[in-house]
């Protein structure tokens, strides 16, 4: 791993890379600039980057498609902009492989969240992969299907530790609704998100503290769902 | 007569008679009335009778075989002077049918013809009052608050509105079968001023939409509901124009509001963004004083393009509006150039712009409207031609006025995009998500030179690049004049 973490950021707007390029450089990042899709796909093959910040909008080819030439090859951690209202843009960048969105217009330290998110996540996966995952009071143990709180174990229907398990082998990500309801339910099951609203609120009813202020299952807003590990979202 | 003749030549073999008798009745039913031929026949019965059958000079008749002739005579002659008759009446109907019928064709080659127009039904009332030779024709169709009436005709009739109400709510509520006409029409004949108007319900399918009210020449009832047919449908369509006209109106006002606010969201979201970020980083405390200065800069350029696109928005509103007025007074060629220079010199920066304005002599025109147009052209030019390449401005004095030629070095305009490049938010085929540009500023350019009567167009030059040409009317200040002001 190395000490600067190589962030690629694709926008075609001028005013965005010199806006953005300065910040992500002051917080100790390594920064490439590309202004194309075509641009972006070479500096990805030349320099792996260890992140991309990928406008959406840009002038030669639709984001999802970079999106998804990239995930082809590579398990590097994407993080789209986006429109806000372009709901459905989201939801396909993130089918096809992206990791996180943010919405335009954002805060520097919306995005720096977010960032910082996804980086630790990919460093956890390449330190450990035991088999258990603590998250706050929280144990995941995958191997023995076990979860506990604190030292009391709480009991999960098939389902639900199977939502659960899935969340948070994907933790720090969002995954789309229809992601979930295809890995859970089958191929079939895509149209029908009612099932997994009523998973969702029995899950939170078990794990979390407060199921109404959600501290690990995160709801994004017409797009899917996260498990949060660590910081709680302070940037907006 | 025949008589007389018949007896000087001392015929009397009574078939002769008989044969040259039904040759008169003939004659006499082809060429006047039904009525004239009986009596012709009755009259040629008896003489046949009184002179040439035996016992001759007596109306008795002594051979039994003399009374079946006389009977076979008078038969024929009867059904004869029947035939003919109805032979002729078929002729004189069909002559009037062809003519109401060429009428009727007439007219309704005049509807088709019609456009929707706010006078369009007085237009069919005309039509059919000079088609139909008619005295006064009217079109009453219901309205919301009473009837409105379109006449026509050489006679002014004053309908009652009570009685127009009651024969067409009849007509509505029933459908009545006129044996003797053979229509359903449910025709009404009134007293208007001292004359019967007929009215007509005018039905499509069966459902009454209005009245026709004809009188003076007598028409046919079964053409009067031809023609009611042929103007309904005439009514409808007109009606269907109208509508369609209005519909087309609201779908393209919604198209322009979608248009304004996905522009207005591109075109907003990336100035907020790059501010937010910038002015974000800019309160750390870790920048040094050359990035402090850039995320300044950022902030600054990126307020400067919503302020632009704000000014846009306004005066697309105005244009719109109709709310922009020429305000013409006394400027320089070279003034308006340099005034449209200064709005746009953020964006033209990274250009190189020759300005040349011969001759300079003062003209009369809206300063700020031609300014104003003159910078979104340039704006236009700075967005689309590359960094570092030049821009020419040219004025000229022509008969048409002050001409303003703007000619770029960028790539020029796409056959494709050339129609549109004035519609709004028409932005090129190829730059669909290009950074810069919102689709407002050269319909705007348009829309201000349309205030000051002026003109604007686009061409590609044949060594490269675009060239735009605005052309106003000016008043030329003669020598004393100039001086004077």
């Amino acid at each position: 791993m190395t000490v600067r973490p190589r962030l690629l950021l694709v926008d075609d707007e001028i005013s965005i890379q010199r806006a953005v390029g300065p910040l992500l450089r002051s917080r100790g990042y390594d920064v490439e600039i590309a202004g194309t899709g075509g641009e972006a796909l070479t500096l990805v093959a030349d320099r792996a980057p260890d992140l991309i910040v990928l406008d959406l909008g840009l002038p030669d080819l639709e984001g999802t498609e970079v999106c998804r030439r990239i995930r082809e090859h590579l398990k590097v951690p994407i993080i789209v902009l986006s429109a806000r209202g372009a709901e459905a843009d989201k939801v396909n960048a993130l089918d096809v492989g992206a990791d996180d969105y943010v919405t335009k217009p954002f805060g520097p330290e919306e995005l720096l969240a977010r960032i910082r998110v996804a980086l630790r996540r990919v460093m956890s996966e390449d330190t450990a992969e035991s088999g258990l995952l603590r998250a706050g009071d929280l144990t995941v143990d995958y191997d023995r299907r076990r979860v506990l709180r604190g030292h009391a174990e709480i009991r999960l229907t098939p389902k639900e530790l199977d939502l659960l398990t899935l969340l948070v082998r994907n933790r720090d990500r969002v995954l789309t609704h229809r992601a979930i309801l295809k890995a859970i339910w089958g191929a079939n099951a895509v149209e029908q998100p009612e099932h997994l609203w009523t998973l969702v609120a029995q899950l939170r009813r078990k794990i979390e503290p407060d199921p109404s202020n959600p501290r690990y299952l995160f709801s994004e807003p017409w797009v899917g769902y996260r498990f949060a590990t660590g910081e709680p979202e302070n940037a907006g | 007569m025949t008589l007389v003749y018949v007896w000087w030549l001392h015929v009397t073999n009574a078939t002769t008679v008989a044969l040259t008798f039904l040759l008169v009745v003939l004659v006499t039913a082809a060429t006047s009335k039904l009525r004239d031929a009986v009596v012709t026949s009755v009259a040629a019965m008896l003489c046949f009778n009184f002179f040439f059958l035996p016992p001759v000079g007596t109306w008795t008749i002594a051979d039994p075989q003399n009374w079946v002739a006389l009977f076979v005579f008078v038969a024929v002659s009867l059904v004869a002077s029947r035939l003919s008759h109805v032979a002729r009446a078929r002729t004189d109907e069909a002559i009037v049918r062809r003519d109401e019928l060429a009428r009727l064709f007439d007219l309704s080659r005049d509807v088709l013809a019609m456009t929707a127009s706010p006078d369009a039904v007085s237009h069919l009332a005309r039509a059919i009052a000079r088609r139909f030779d008619l005295e006064y024709v009217a079109l009453a169709l219901p309205g919301s608050d009473g009837w409105s009436i379109a006449a026509a005709g050489g006679r002014a009739v004053l309908l009652d509105e009570h009685q127009l109400t009651d024969v067409f709510d009849g007509a509505a509520r029933s459908l009545e079968f006129d044996a003797r006409a053979r229509t359903y029409a449910g025709h009404r004949s009134v007293d208007a001023d001292g004359r019967t108007v007929r009215l007509v319900p005018l039905r499509v399918g069966t459902r009454p939409v209005g009245l026709l009210a004809a009188s003076g020449r007598p028409i046919e009832p079964g053409t009067l509901d031809t023609l009611a047919g042929v103007v309904a449908i005439a009514i409808e369509r007109m009606q269907f124009l109208e509508e369609r006209k209005t519909a087309e109106l609201t779908r393209q006002s919604e198209e322009l509001k979608t248009a304004l606010l996905a522009s207005l969201g591109h075109d907003l979201r990336t100035p907020l963004t790059a501010i937010r970020v910038a002015a974000g980083s800019l309160k750390a405390s870790w920048l040094t004083g050359g990035e402090r200065a850039e995320q300044s800069d950022v902030i600054l350029s990126e307020v400067e393009r919503l302020t632009r696109l704000f000014h846009n928005v306004l005066e697309m509103a105005r244009i719109d509006a109709g709310a922009i007025a020429k305000e013409p007074r006394w400027t320089h060629p070279a003034e308006v150039v340099a005034a449209a220079r200064d709005q746009v010199a953020h964006t033209l920066r990274e250009h190189r712009v020759v300005v040349t304005t011969e001759p300079d002599v003062p003209v009369q025109l809206d300063a700020r409207l031609t300014a104003s147009a003159l910078a979104h052209v340039l704006e236009n030019a700075a967005q689309y031609a590359p960094r570092g390449t030049s821009i020419e401005v040219t004025t000229d004095l022509t008969e048409a006025g002050l001409v303003i030629r703007v000619r770029d070095h960028g790539p020029g305009l796409p056959a494709v995009d050339l129609p549109h490049v004035f519609d709004r938010f028409y932005r090129g085929a190829a730059s669909r998500t290009r950074a810069s540009g919102s689709g407002m500023g050269l319909w705007i350019a348009r829309g201000l030179l349309a205030a000051e009567q002026g003109r604007i167009w686009a061409e590609n030059c044949s060594d490269g690049g675009a060239r735009f040409t605005i052309s106003v009317p000016v008043s030329v200040a003669n020598a004393s004049e100039a001086t004077a002001s």
